[in-house]
């Protein structure tokens, strides 16, 4: 059944009821009234008892009281009321006629009326005796005629009034009666009325209130946050909550496809987002990075997180020698020990082979042993390998690897294909950053570089600069040295020459002695020898020996006094040499004949030797020669006691320059100990002064034979070891070179002398006696830098020029001037030496400017010093002469310690 | 050469090539020379080291850094000429004469504004730069209230530098660099020639603290308004050279002044970024974080 028929029925119903129940009241109501009506009536009826029985009380009263003689204007109202009263009476019983029909009632009114009738008769008669005045009738008339019949009329009421009292009884107790029955049909029916309704609500309400819950159950059962599955209602009516779960389906499904819909754009949308999003992050990093290195660990740790990689590797493409290598530049999560996969070669491994084919290689499963992920706790092999090229133009510039537990999706791939395609445009951009940024900071580098050389450069040039000063001073120094000792050279000198003078005398005196002493000696010799001869034989051996003891000894003092002659002479200067062509052979035939006998009689050996290759003959003295030589070899053979003595003739060794022959004496001897051999060729002085007193002799040998060795243009040279001999090696030049030697043996005196007259400084010290020191060094400076030096003065001004003049011309300076810039300038052509020129700008003709711009012109003056002097303290006037040509410029009045000064800087060369 | 000739003939009985040896010894070299006396030469540029060394290895007749190393590392005396070789006392006054025309125009505007002036003029040298500095402010009425830090790790120069004494045979150049430099005066009215030296007028070294501090090892001392260190870095290497960009940075007062050698640059240091520049082709800089 319908759910509204079923509502139809129960609502039809319950109007049913409600218009019986109505009927049902009316009726009762009705029954009600009627008995109500009836008592009413006989309640008028017995009011119209009552007022009669009144009425005719209140006439009796009044009748009364007119028989009782009342006050004259009193029985006009008493008679009026009882007529009234009377009237009332008659009125009350017309009208109870009227009402009250009942024959047992009527026939009581009927009585009524005959005795109403009856008694009006009475008034009348009684009216009548009233005014005939006959009271007793009267009296008598009243109150037994007409009590009588007021007292049936009354008794009549009466009897009406129980009559309709017991009718009004009667009908009350039979309303009393219906209402009580009223009452109990209403409870009743009211009772039955309720279970009705309820029980047909509860099966509408049932019925109705089923059905909703089954679609409210299903309903609430959606999740709204879920809107992509709905519960479905399961039809099994075809009412109207039938048509409302069909409804409620029909929406379910739509919204559920809606859901899905709105799901999956949105799924779209976020993914869209999340890409560009992502990428941006990616994308917008890289203006920051200037670096490579940064760059790839940046990117590798950013696209791994990104893109939920697990591990990460960045190379980097790089010119390595000739050929081109992948190098690993950053890792993320990278455990891989430091050698392995550092770097590959254009296509190896995956890694290359990926670079070269510019091709992503995508691994998916990865075999187990590939590589681990490692953590602290553990590693595991990836799922997923993915190697990507970042190319720019064609050309890959790096190869990114990533690897993860879990597969990349679209999405992840998506965002690494766009963000790798990327990478390749900024790597590029970033190398060729780098190589800016490189080769910026190499420039800077090398610029430093350059300056910490040039300061070098500057600061060596600097030591040189002092060294040289220091060299110059000590050079100056030496100078001051040199000139000191030429002094006292000159002094010696002066010394010496008396010392010479004297020396000569002694010398020449000596000589002459020697000879003196030489002449008798000889007489002395010759005599000793002939005695010794024994020519006449008249001597005894004894006395021979003594002669011959005369003749030796005395030819070891002629020795001696030779000896003492020669050294004489050669410090006298005297000792002449005269060079000739002397043959070998014949120095060697001079020394065979003179020491072959000694040799023979000491027992010792002698050779003599002549080298091969020695000219025939040498230009010297031979003499002179002859003499070292003797020296020489008899040095040898008085020292030598065995073995043998040796003399070597043979050309002179490379060593020697300018040496053409040497002559050696080798000895066995007793050689000489190394502290003797520096003074052994010293006059007068002996090795050991034992030597002579056991060998005898002067001890002037060497120092004649030294000294003639250089007259002769050479020298000896002299070896020894004690005890196993000595070698005294004697040197000779070709005679030319001698002769040039000579000359040669002279440079230092001339240079000496040529240094006179130039020390004339200490003249000066002598100018500023009353001077500190210092100022005393200043001015003695100032001298030194103004000597002579040539300042001009371009001036008007005279007494500016009288104080420049006086004070400069003080230090020896040579100043010249001029009184206007053209004359200046004529000046200076006709003494274009000049040092410094002081300029003033405030000239006539031509003016201070104007001539040093006209100077500067001029050949050879571009770096003369020009000093401007103006009286101008602005300075733009002072710019307006350093760009006129001017070096410096000095204000006036001139301060004359500031002028020396800027004088010392700008002579200063 | 006659050193690296020697050296090269040695190479042939050693294992290590030459060069690789030779970077061992510096390296060890400067490491005594730190550990024993102290100084740090080990960031210095390694070219001019090799230089400074080689320099001294010829005037020290050895023939190999190690044998150097023995005299330095024995002989006090030894150590204080090689210090003297790495300290390159090369400067002039108003050097670069357009620098101190800049420092002029640009810097001084800004000084103007202080109530008192510091600068830090560090690897000062000799002191001519200095002194053209106080010439220059002086010139401009800040000279009274500027006071001038003027450091070098070489006490020797520093001696020289308080002297206020330069040769005067530099002096025509120092006038041309004056000159040039925007000079508002005559340049003799600050000197008087005195024995081939020009002393420079005592007021002009009043407001000059000269002291030492090396760059390598030193701590910031004080807070400045500029501070100058040109051609000293050049001789460092970069992480020498960045330690001493981050002590100048933290030395220097916000707005501060950093001037720097011609040659030098602040491009590639770690602190580029706090920097803004006042006139780049002089390398005048100012903090500006």
């Amino acid at each position: 059944m319908k759910l509204r028929t079923k509502l139809y029925i129960g609502f039809a119903f319950l109007f049913g009821l409600f218009v019986l129940s109505y009927f049902i009241l009316t009726a009762m109501m009705n029954q009600l009234g009627q008995n109500t009506g009836v008592a009413m009536k006989n309640h008028q009826m017995m009011n119209l008892a009552n007022t009669i029985q009144d009425e005719l009380n209140i006439f009796s009263r009044e009748s009364r009281g007119l028989l009782s003689n009342p006050p004259e204007e009193l029985i006009g109202e008493l008679e009026k009321n009882r007529e009234e009263a009377l009237v009332n009476v008659r009125a009350a019983i017309a009208s109870l006629e009227k009402l009250d029909n009942r024959r047992q009632s009527q026939q009581l009114i009927q009585e009524l009326k005959r005795l109403g009738k009856e008694y009006s008769a009475l008034e009348k008669k009684t009216d009548a005796l009233a005014k005939m005045g006959e009271d007793k009738k009267l009296i008598k008339m009243f109150w037994y005629d007409s009590r009588e019949v007021r007292e049936e009329m009354t008794e009549i009421s009466k009897k009406l009034q129980a009559i309709q009292k017991k009718t009004i009884d009667q009908e009350l107790k039979k309303s009393a009666k219906t209402s009580k029955q009223t009452i109990h049909i209403i409870f009743a029916y009211i009772v039955a009325v309720f279970l009705i309704v309820l029980i047909v609500m509860t099966w509408i309400v049932r019925s109705i209130t089923g059905s909703l819950k089954k679609v409210t159950s299903v309903m609430t059962e959606v999740a709204f946050d879920h809107p992509d599955y709905l519960p479905r209602i399961e039809v099994t009516t075809k009412d109207e909550m039938g048509e409302i779960a069909l409804a409620f389906n029909a929406m379910a499904q739509s919204l559920e496809e809606h859901a899905l819909q709105e799901k999956q754009l949105k799924h779209e949308a976020e993914e869209r987002s999340w890409l560009s999003t992502k990428i941006a992050e990616v994308v917008h990093m890289y203006p920051g990075m200037d670096h490579l290195d940064a760059l790839a660990q940046w990117f590798i740790n950013k696209v791994a997180a990104i893109s939920g990689a697990d591990y990460g590797v960045f190379y980097i493409r790089e010119q390595e020698g000739t050929e081109e290598r992948l190098r690993k530049v950053a890792g993320y999560a990278d455990a891989q020990s430091s050698s392995e996969g550092q770097s590959f070669k254009l296509g190896e491994g995956i890694v290359g082979q990926c670079a070269m084919e510019n091709r992503i290689v995508s691994m998916d499963p990865v075999p187990a042993d590939y590589i681990k992920i490692q953590s602290g706790l553990g590693s595991a092999p990836p799922a997923h390998v993915l190697v990507m090229p970042a190319e720019f133009q064609g050309k890959v510039l790096a190869v990114i690897e990533l690897a993860s537990f879990q597969p990349f999706d679209r999405l992840q791939q998506l965002f690494l294909q766009e963000v790798v395609g990327n990478a390749g445009m900024n790597i590029n951009r970033t190398l060729n950053h780098m190589k800016v940024e490189k080769l910026l900071e190499e420039f800077q580098a090398v610029n430093e570089e350059l300056q910490t050389q040039s300061e070098e450069l500057q600061l060596q040039q600097e030591e040189l600069r002092t060294v040289n000063e220091q060299l110059e001073e000590q050079y100056e120094q030496s100078e001051q040295k040199t000139r000191e000792l030429e002094q006292i050279r000159q002094a010696l000198e002066e010394k010496a020459q008396q010392l010479t003078i004297s020396s000569q005398y002694k010398s020449e005196f000596l000589a002459n002695m020697s000879h003196e002493l030489r002449t008798p000696l000889n007489s002395l010799l010759i005599l000793a020898q002939m005695l010794a001869d024994n020519a006449e034989n008249n001597l005894t051996p004894e006395q021979i020996e003594y002669a011959t003891t005369i003749f030796s000894s005395g030819k070891d003092l002629l020795n001696m006094i030779n000896d003492i002659l020669d050294i004489a002479k050669v410090e006298a200067g005297k000792m002449e040499v005269v060079f000739e062509d002397v043959k070998v052979s014949d120095i060697k035939d001079f020394a065979e004949a003179q020491f072959l006998p000694v040799a023979r009689k000491k027992k010792v050996q002698f050779n003599i030797e002549v080298a091969a290759g020695l000219p025939e003959v040498i230009r010297t003295d031979k003499q002179r020669l002859q003499q070292i030589l003797k020296n020489l070899l008899s040095n040898a053979f008085k020292f030598t006691e065995h073995g043998a003595v040796s003399l070597l003739i043979q050309k002179a060794d490379d060593k020697h320059s300018g040496m053409e022959v040497s002559f050696a004496v080798k000895d066995t001897g007793i050689g000489i100990s190394e502290e003797n051999l520096t003074f052994i060729f010293e006059a007068f002085r002996q090795a050991d002064g034992t030597i002579s007193r056991k060998y005898g002799g002067t001890g002037l040998g060497l120092s004649i034979s030294k000294e003639m060795a250089h007259l002769l243009g050479g020298f000896i040279e002299v070896e020894s070891i004690v005890d196993d001999g000595s070698t005294f090696i004697l040197y000779l030049p070709d005679c030319h070179k001698a002769e040039q030697a000579e000359y040669l043996s002279y440079p230092l005196e001339a240079a000496a002398g040529k240094s006179e007259g130039t020390n004339e400084a200490p003249a000066d010290d002598l100018a500023f006696p009353s001077l500190s020191y210092e100022e005393k060094e200043e001015m003695m400076e100032r001298s030194t830098m103004l000597k002579s030096k040539k300042i001009f003065i371009v001036d008007d001004d005279m007494r500016n020029i009288f104080a420049l003049t006086a004070a400069l011309e003080n230090y020896g300076a040579e100043v010249k001037f001029a009184e206007n810039g053209r004359e200046g300038i004529e000046l200076l052509k006709e003494n274009p030496k000049a040092d410094l020129v002081f300029m003033d700008i405030m000239i006539p003709e031509m003016n201070g400017l104007e001539a040093i711009q006209a100077i500067r012109q001029m050949a050879g003056f571009e770096n003369l010093p020009i000093i401007a002097l103006t009286a101008k303290a602005m300075k733009e006037d002072r710019k307006q002469c350093i760009d006129a040509g001017a070096s410096d410029y000095i204000s006036k009045p001139i301060n004359l310690e500031q002028l020396f000064s800027i004088i010392q800087v700008w002579l200063y060369k | 050469m006659q050193v690296s000739k020697a050296l090269g003939q040695d190479e042939q009985n050693q294992c290590l090539p030459h060069k690789e040896l030779e970077t061992v010894e510096l390296t060890l070299l400067l490491e005594g020379i730190y550990r024993y006396y102290g100084v740090d030469f080990r960031n210095y540029a390694l070219p001019f080291i090799k230089r400074r060394i080689w320099n001294r290895m010829q005037a020290e007749q050895v023939k190999t850094i190690s044998g150097l190393q023995e005299l330095v590392l024995r002989c006090p005396a030894i150590m204080d000429r090689l210090f003297e070789d790495f300290s390159i006392n090369v400067t002039e006054m108003f050097r670069d004469p357009s620098f101190f025309l800049a420092f002029r125009t640009k810097v001084v505007p800004f000084l103007r504004n202080c109530p008192s002036i510091k600068i830090w003029h560090a690897g000062c040298s000799t002191g001519e730069e200095v002194y053209s500095m106080a010439i220059l402010l002086h010139e401009e009425g800040l000279y009274e209230r500027t006071t001038i830090y003027a450091t070098d790790m070489n006490t020797n120069v520093l001696g020289y530098a308080q002297n206020g004494e330069f040769p005067l045979r530099k002096m025509q150049l120092y006038t041309k660099n004056y000159l040039a430099a925007g000079g508002a005066r005559a340049f003799s009215e600050y000197y008087t020639a005195r024995q081939k030296k020009a002393a420079f007028h005592s007021f002009l070294a009043r407001n000059i603290v000269f002291s030492k501090h090396n760059l390598a090892v030193d701590r910031s001392f004080n807070e400045f308004h500029v501070i100058i260190c040109r051609n000293v870095m050049i001789y460092f290497n970069k992480l020498l050279q960045n330690r001493v960009h981050h002590l100048f940075h933290e030395s220097l007062v916000q707005s501060g002044i950093l001037g720097i050698g011609s040659k030098e640059g602040i491009k590639f240091m770690s602190i580029t970024n706090f920097y803004e520049e006042v006139d780049p082709f002089e390398r005048l800089y100012r903090k500006i974080q």
